[in-house]
């Protein structure tokens, strides 16, 4: 029972980072049917960004020294502006391009930023420590619980109530549901459509942040590709979840890191290296069952 | 489907492969002049760029036929390779290092050509396999779901130690992959992408991608279709996989994942995703461009001074080059057409209307 | 308000409109009429941004509106109701009708606004709450006319009102558009493809046809019909469609 409880913690915070990950690439993905193979490489700047550059095996923390409340604001904005220029350079001029297209056009943009990280700070990863405080478990009885999940689960949940309030209590969250959903329509109606699809990337540019500080004080390492698995996960989750859908993202991305974590406690020894292969045998079956994904959002649309 | 005229049959079946044929003397020409005049380096290019060509006319096959873009096909290359490894390797190492293999493979050595036909057989079982499950899903589902074998098959080559060596790579696999060997099957392929395209198949597929509905309620079995594509597609891919093995002569599972398709698959879109001429010009040009940056990167003197790019400009560059023309050519140098037959009524018409 | 000179759209090869010319006086109604497929919607499109004349000029109050995006030529007191009801079927009926108020500058008449649309369709007052998706045809209807007025604009594209509705509420729709014009000022470009309710409201009529203006005129004028149907259904079809093949080659 406790190992089971601890294994469901376990699932909660990896679900979480799943799930943040997954709404940064639904947003995007609703807006401007854009699957951003890049959302994981803007996870690994939000990491890089902290440490100076250089070939070391040891990151040397530089940003990553300052306080946190100057700290996250100043990787959050870097990380924005990545977003943007990426918008500004790759995507807008491919407005009119049809979903496949900017999927390719996506994963030019990750090759260019991977292969940048490379050629700045070397292809090896590095060792970084990052709030090793977070690293005290809590105590609840049996279960002993480490900081770094809790806060993880609460920065999780912190962050997808507000983006709820931005979306259903504002002007910018009311006109960019409109235009995720008929986006000439949303023209027609004064709406400035590459304001919107450029607050989407800010938007998950600050969705990026969160994951690659709370992963980077899990693993306490840097890779230029260590935020591809996790976007992978999280296109995985969007597509279960329902693409479009955000709650379908955030029920995909915990039922993933749910998934993910029960293989890895129930697999049988020998077949647990096998586990991302189950999962994603997992994926296949649930395309196959609800092509359309869990939480499909288009369905009482197109019923009219 | 092709406009009725009044030549004899031989004029009409030279116009219906004119542009295969124009595309295989192309490949000759360039491999001719490339092992005349080429360097030893010159060879190994030409015939890596041979080897992609391969799978790129292979994953043409189907993303070109039946219009779902895949992520998957580069799992179809490593299933390929390591088959042929297997087959080809000193079934001494193997009997040390692969004690999960099945006997037939683990005590015997097989020769090149076996070992390639059993490349393009496993890897055609693996896509009927999972192609009869996930041919149903079309558009993005469809893309995740190729994109998901692409995951299970690099998640399971890269850790099965009994059978793939894991991380500790396959070595010695006899390197007989020279240019004109590669050459010889990326005709082969070629011809099977082209009579795949023009045959009932291709064009039933054809008609389908251009609106699914329509064809399925005039009683094409798309999925059927769709499943045809993928294995075929799936054995082509299987094939350069082995060929690669034999060119490398050295087996990791993780060279067969994110960057290999995104190459390839940049190439594919560079040159055009609707014409074969688009696969083969997408090869040559990425080849060309990653060549010249690769050049630079090593540096070029140039006067008194040396001119250098840092480390990774060549990946940078072809990213750039490939957004570059996604925007300014969304449909490919090639636009999706093939090489247009140069002589007769309709060349003549156009000429003349340039002329005027 | 709006002179369109001489615009040529294209979708691929297909060419939709081949040289259409019409002008909107402020105030008045125009009607466009023609079968399917003529461009009629084509045309409204042009006017708002969502597609761009590959030749021609369309102009309003004389600014060329070339390359101008739809937002801002929204933005300009321009709406435009597309066919097919495009609601925000995720959106309540109420975030549907303020999504088109953010740009206005008076935000401090919006509630008014809304208040005054909400009386002139009860129906949707009864809905405030309830995802637009899951209104009857004809509600979403109201709510997209009610939505594009709530904009505030001085030309008002409407792509057939009354498709799909019934005729007591044709009749509704149409006095409401009235009503708006005669407060507002408003001035209303409308398709239509049938004309015999049209020809009662309208002040001059426009027929297209294959891309081409067929027929213009005071609705007064043509008020029998005569002429109006000649044009629609292209009698004289072989004279007219090879001239139309002459324009083509040159
Ligand atoms: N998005 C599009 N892509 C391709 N062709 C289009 C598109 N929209 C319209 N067309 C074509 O352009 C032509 C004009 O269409 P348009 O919608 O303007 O006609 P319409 O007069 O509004 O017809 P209807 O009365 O049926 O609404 C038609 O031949 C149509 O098939
Ligand atoms: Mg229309």
């Amino acid at each position: 029972m406790i190992g089971f409880l601890q294994n469901l913690a376990d699932a909660l915070s990896l679900g979480s980072l799943y799930a943040l990950a997954a709404l940064g690439v639904g947003l995007l993905f609703g807006i401007l049917r854009l699957v951003n193979f890049a959302h994981g490489d803007f996870i690994s700047i939000g990491a890089y960004a902290l440490i100076v550059p250089s070939f070391e095996v040891t990151a040397q923390l530089f940003i990553g020294t300052w306080n946190w409340s100057l700290m996250i604001p100043a990787v959050t904005l870097i990380v924005v502006i990545v977003a943007l220029i990426s918008d500004a350079l790759v995507f807008r001029p491919l407005r009119r391009a049809n979903a496949p297209t900017l999927m390719i056009a996506s994963f030019a943009v990750s090759y260019v930023i991977q292969n940048g990280i490379l050629m700045v700070y070397g292809a090896r990863p590095k060792a970084a420590n990052l709030w090793s405080g977070l690293d005290a478990p809590i105590l609840l009885g049996d279960l002993r619980i480490p900081l770094l999940q809790v806060v993880t689960i609460g920065v999780t949940l912190a962050l997808m109530a507000l983006l709820t309030l931005f979306l259903k209590r504002t002007p910018y969250g009311v006109m960019m549901r409109a235009a995720a959903e008929d986006f000439r329509m949303a023209q027609y109606l004064g709406v400035r459509g590459n304001f919107v699809i450029g607050l989407a990337f800010a938007i998950s540019g600050i969705l990026a942040t969160a994951v690659s500080l709370l992963y980077l004080s899990q693993t306490g390492t840097l890779g230029p590709t260590m935020g591809v698995p996790l976007a992978l996960f999280a296109f995985v989750a969007t597509v279960i979840g329902g693409m479009g859908s955000l709650l379908g993202a955030v029920v995909g991305g915990f039922l993933v890191g749910f998934i993910v974590i029960m293989l890895q406690a129930y697999l049988p020894e020998d077949l647990r290296v096998f586990r991302d292969a189950f999962a994603f045998t997992f994926v296949i079956l649930i395309l196959l069952f609800r092509p359309s994904g869990i939480v499909p959002t288009r369905a009482f649309i197109e019923r009219v | 489907m092709a406009p009725v005229s009044k030549s004899t049959p031989h004029a009409s079946m030279l116009r219906r492969y004119w542009p295969l044929a124009a595309l295989c003397a192309i490949l000759t020409v360039l491999v001719g002049v490339g092992s005349l005049i080429g360097s030893d380096q010159l060879q190994v290019t030409l015939t890596e760029m041979l080897i992609r060509l391969i799978v790129v006319v292979g994953i043409y096959t189907f993303i070109g036929n039946a219009g779902i873009l895949s992520f998957g096909h580069i799992g179809f290359m490593c299933v390929g390779a390591y088959a042929a490894a297997w087959a080809t390797v000193d079934p001494t190492w193997k009997q040390m290092m692969l004690t999960g293999l099945p006997d037939f493979l683990q005590q015997n050595q097989y020769g090149f050509l076996p070992a390639v036909a059993g490349a393009a057989v496993l890897a055609g079982l693996v896509a009927l396999v999972i192609g009869a499950a996930i041919m149903r899903l079309s558009g993005i589902a469809g893309s995740i779901a190729t994109f998901a074998l692409l995951a299970i098959v690099n998640s399971v080559y890269s850790n099965w130690e009994s059978v793939t060596a894991a991380t500790s790579s396959i070595i010695g696999v006899p390197a007989v992959v020279g240019p004109w060997v590669a050459w010889m099957f990326a005709i082969g392929a070629l011809v099977l992408a082209y009579v795949f395209q023009v045959s009932r198949f291709g064009l039933m597929l054809r008609a389908s991608r251009d609106d699914e509905v329509a064809a399925k309620s005039s009683g094409v079995n798309v999925v059927r279709m769709r499943l045809i594509a993928f294995v075929v597609s799936a054995m082509i891919v299987g094939v350069a996989g082995a060929l690669y093995a034999h060119f490398l002569g050295i087996l990791t599972a993780d060279t067969f994942y994110l960057s290999m398709t995104f190459v390839t698959l940049a190439m594919l879109v560079v040159g055009g995703v609707g014409s074969l001429f688009g696969a083969v010009a997408g090869v040559i040009v990425v080849t060309v461009i990653v060549e010249v940056l690769r050049h630079i990167e090593a540096g070029v003197p140039l006067g008194g001074i040396t001119i250098q790019i840092p480390q990774g400009s060549q990946e940078i560059g072809l990213g750039i080059a490939m957004a570059l023309i996604l925007i300014f050519r969304p449909a490919g140098l090639t636009r999706g057409n093939e090489i247009a037959f140069p002589f007769g009524r309709a060349a003549r018409r156009k000429r003349k209307a340039a002329a005027s | 308000m709006l002179a369109i000179d001489d615009i040529h759209v294209s979708y691929g090869r297909l060419r939709a409109l081949k040289g259409i010319s019409l002008t909107v006086a402020k105030g008045e109604i125009v009607c466009l009429i023609g079968p399917n497929g003529a461009g009629k919607s084509t045309t409204l499109a042009a006017v708002a941004g969502g597609v761009a004349a590959t030749k021609g000029h369309i102009r309003l109050e004389g600014k060329d509106l070339a390359g101008t995006r739809p937002e801002a030529i929204a933005r300009m007191g321009v709406s435009l109701v597309p066919e097919g009801r495009h609601v925000f079927g995720t959106l309540s009926v109420a975030e549907n009708l303020r999504v088109g108020t953010y740009m206005r500058a008076d935000r401090g008449a919006v509630a008014a606004d809304i208040e005054r649309v909400l009386a002139m369709f009860p129906r949707l007052r009864e809905r405030i709450a309830s995802p637009a998706g899951r209104l009857s045809g004809g509600e979403q209807q109201m709510l997209v006319i009610a939505r594009a007025l709530l904009t505030k604009p001085r030309l008002l594209l409407v792509d057939e009102p009354s498709l799909g509705l019934a005729p007591k509420i044709v009749d509704q729709v149409y006095e409401i558009l009235l009503e708006a014009r005669k407060q507002e000022g408003l001035t209303l470009l409308i398709n239509e493809q049938s004309s015999h309710r049209i020809l009662k409201h309208a002040d001059r009529i426009y027929v297209i046809r294959n891309g081409h203006i067929q027929l213009a005129g005071a609705a007064a004028d043509l008020a029998d019909g005569e002429a109006i149907k000649r044009a629609y259904f292209g009698f004289g079809e072989a004279a007219s469609s090879d001239a139309n093949e002459e324009e083509d080659a040159a």
